[in-house]
């Protein structure tokens, strides 16, 4: 098979772009321990089936973190007594590194406020990179629906912060 | 004119992500070290050797041929407690005439240790619940 990315550092690449795909994976997931899971299992299935493709990998790799956070939802079922609790940290524990300009801290903690489904389209454009058009291939909408999911998006954050500092 | 959503968007992506553990970090190196000979052989497999292989296996499990293979060597790689959710009841009158208020805490801990050489791994999940009552002073 021919390997279009045959002089990559695929872990070179990793150290650069793992923080951004773990939030990616953080937001779809009940808890810090899955989330390294998922990307750990993403990134593999990446490696080992699809890094020879052609193209920026990136969509790939992110296609595969959803994959592999749907998956992980699937079996989740016998876990579900656990994961009721554990899902609680989604208020409590960060996903960023801790910020000194109160703005940026505010606007890290709103952003856990969002809609789930506005959440995962801001992280997808902003951390994933990602298109509209590929964000509605992600999560089979609309690029119309994404774009008004991020307008909307935009528009709460906006509220958030304006409220949090003025507090 | 500034567009809002840009100011937001920018300022968004000046947020920095926390970075994956160590523990992922650690079994992603184990697995894009794998020797290229193995996983090639593994790859090549038509579906008709994968087939008979298993039959192969199946026959010399069924048959207790099988060799121990040396055991796992697990190392604790995390260990979490849940936030704890409290709930509070009622105040009761004890036996004494006193009151207390009865307060149950539950939280879970899980304990995870993994084996990178076989990529398994073991998890204790301990849910704790505890019934405690908290004495009232009454004035």
């Amino acid at each position: 098979m021919h390997d279009a990315h045959s002089g990559q550092d695929w872990r070179a690449w990793f150290a650069e772009h793992g923080a951004r795909l773990r939030l990616i994976a953080r937001q779809w997931t009940r808890c810090e321990a899955d989330a390294d899971d998922v990307l750990q299992e993403a990134f593999v299935r990446f490696w080992k089936h699809q890094r020879h493709l052609p193209g920026n990998p990136n969509a790939l790799v992110v296609t595969s973190v959803r994959r592999a956070a749907l998956d992980l939802l699937r079996r989740g079922d016998r876990r579900a007594a656990r994961e009721k609790v554990v899902g609680d940290d989604m208020d409590t524990v960060t996903w960023f590194e801790p910020e000194t300009d109160p703005r940026l801290a505010a606007l890290a903690d709103s952003l856990k406020l969002l809609p789930a489904e506005q959440r995962e389209v801001v992280v997808l454009k902003v951390w994933g990179g990602l298109t509209f058009d590929e964000i509605g291939e992600q999560l089979s909408i609309s690029p119309n629906t994404a774009a008004s999911r991020w307008r909307y998006a935009m528009e709460a954050l906006r509220k958030h912060i304006t409220a949090r500092t003025h507090d | 004119m500034t567009d809002p959503d840009h100011d937001i968007e920018q300022a968004l992506a000046a947020l920095r992500p926390l970075a994956p553990g160590l523990a992922v970090t650690a079994r992603l190196a184990c697995e894009l070290d794998a020797p290229a000979s193995r996983r090639g052989a593994i790859i090549a497999w038509s579906a008709g050797l994968a087939s008979a292989a298993a039959a192969l296996v199946a026959a010399f499990i069924f048959l207790g041929g099988v060799v121990e293979s040396e055991a796992p060597h697990y190392q604790l790689v995390r260990v979490e407690q849940s936030r704890p959710d409290v709930q509070f009841f009622r105040p009761v009158q004890m036996d004494d005439g006193s009151f207390a208020r009865p307060v149950r805490v539950r939280w879970q801990d899980t304990t995870r240790w993994e084996d990178a050489r076989s990529n398994t791994r073991l998890i204790n999940y301990r849910p704790n619940d505890q019934l405690t009552l908290l004495p009232l002073e009454t004035n």
